[in-house]
């Protein structure tokens, strides 16, 4: 039985989550990396892709989030800000896979490097809001 | 004074004005409404970025870099290029909301010719203006102030910082407003990029702690510290692990921060800009009341004048009338 946490998650449209937390998975630019608590402090970045969190009731929750920044503080909360955070059951499988289709489509032009970025980007994305959904993006 | 007719049409064109600028208030009422909402929303959002950023600023490590400004050749540049960000509304008619910032950037440019600067105006007004006044405005940047969207801001972001990585400019700017409540508004200057490195922050929280006089207030934060970055300070300094390392960590917060950013300063604008405008015209519908009082006071002024002058006129007439009667009279007698 691991000791809780303070998990904050800030997302652009509000505060998506703010509560204990046992054990946090979150995509890292090499894997993904687990914090539980008395993790030491640190700061990193956090990939486009889904995290994981368990609420002390035992329950692990999924949620699709952008890039965005992760803090661990000295009393062991931990802060998340990213750009967006969806809940899998609310993400709108149809317009993600639009998106999706829009940001091949701008990849197929030809595209200045910025462009390209974002396009990227916004392809990633699109994506990981599709598998978090538990739909598989039909390329 | 004014004849009736006159006056009548006067009171008829200021009604038709006060029908706008009731619309035009009801209008903006409704977007506000909106905008305070979405406000409300990205606040949290808005503050942790600036706080996360200020205190990772304050464990990162000292380091050169292009994003800290502090690289040998950085330090040899007798000329900073500066990027100046002025978020002004598309649309007039919001009051003073449109000329505070234009003002604001105009105190921080100097002289119009000058050749060390570059403006990125968000919304026409502001582009209008500037252009017109021959100010150096990057004609490539064309955004719309409307309905703020993270997609926007993300263009934007990649937009600066593309020219910031090819060096073209060497700092920047954001010139914004800030709503503190229904009433007041304020205009805030922030320096997007190039971050403080570690040992400048500690000198200035140095000078704050020694309690050096402050030359720039509240709103304006070109070379002294915010209150999250001193808040920082405060908490603590020491350098903590950065994963995955503090290079690609730096990579992403710039792009998060700039992001984070423009896309808090986007909302805080629309909302003031609404609220600027919604006040404007409550204020227009309020004058455009008081002139009309006064106005159908006048007109029943001149209205019973009229009708007095005839009513005199008439008896006038009449007396005239029954002398020359009685003349008559006594003449046949």
């Amino acid at each position: 039985m691991a000791s809780a946490y303070n998990l904050k998650i800030i997302a652009c449209n509000g505060v998506f989550f703010d509560g204990d937390c046992e054990s946090l998975i979150f995509p890292g630019t090499d894997g993904q990396i687990e914090i539980m608590n008395h993790h030491e402090t640190m700061t990193g970045v956090i990939e486009i892709g889904e995290i994981k969190y368990k609420t002390p009731d035992q329950e692990w929750h999924r949620a699709v989030i952008s890039d965005g920044l992760l803090t661990v503080y000295k009393d062991g909360s931990v802060k998340l800000i990213v750009y967006s955070c969806e809940k899998p059951e609310n993400i709108d499988t149809f317009r993600a896979q639009e998106a999706l289709e829009r940001a091949q489509e701008q990849l197929r032009q030809k595209q200045s490097i910025q462009e390209y970025h974002i396009s990227t980007a916004n392809m990633a994305r699109a994506m990981a809001r599709l598998k978090g959904a538990g739909k598989s993006p039909n390329l | 004074m004014a004849n009736a007719k006159e006056i009548q049409n006067r009171i008829n064109s200021i009604q038709d004005t006060m029908k706008i600028t009731r619309a035009m208030y009801m209008m903006s009422s409704m977007k506000l409404r909106k905008a305070k909402k979405k406000l409300e929303d990205t606040l949290p959002f808005f503050e942790g970025t600036q706080r996360a950023i200020a205190e990772t600023m304050a464990h990162f490590p000292d380091m050169q870099h292009i994003f800290f400004d502090n690289r040998a050749k950085d330090q040899s540049e007798t000329k900073k290029r500066k990027g100046y960000v002025i978020m002004t509304g598309d649309k007039g008619m919001a009051g003073a909301y449109n000329h505070n910032a234009i003002k604001e950037a105009m105190s921080l440019v100097g002289n119009p010719k000058d050749e060390d600067y570059t403006l990125f105006v968000v919304g026409e007004v502001g582009r209008a203006f500037f252009i017109n006044q021959g100010y150096h405005v990057d004609e490539n940047f064309r955004y719309s102030a409307n309905n703020p969207s993270m997609h926007r801001a993300r263009v934007i972001t990649e937009y600066l910082v593309e020219l910031y990585k090819r060096e073209e400019i060497d700092e920047i700017y954001i010139v914004y407003t800030k709503m503190l409540n229904s009433i007041a508004e304020e205009t805030n200057v922030e320096r997007l990029l190039p971050f403080k490195p570690h040992s400048s922050m500690q000198a200035e929280f140095e000078k704050k702690l020694a309690g050096v006089e402050k030359s720039e207030d509240d709103a304006h934060h070109i070379t002294t510290l915010n209150s999250y970055e001193a808040e920082a300070m405060e908490s603590g300094d020491d350098w903590v692990p950065f994963y995955p390392s503090p290079k690609r960590v730096l990579e992403r917060l710039v792009y998060n921060f700039v992001t984070g950013f423009t896309y808090g300063a986007l909302v805080e604008c629309t909302a003031s800009e609404e609220n600027a405008r919604m006040m404007a015209m409550q204020s227009a519908t309020d004058n455009a009341e008081a002139i009309l009082r006064e106005l159908s006071i006048e007109y029943n002024r001149v209205r019973q004048a009229a009708i007095t002058q005839e009513i005199t006129e008439v008896i006038g007439g009449a007396k005239a009338l029954k002398k020359k009667k009685e003349k008559k009279k006594q003449q046949a007698r």
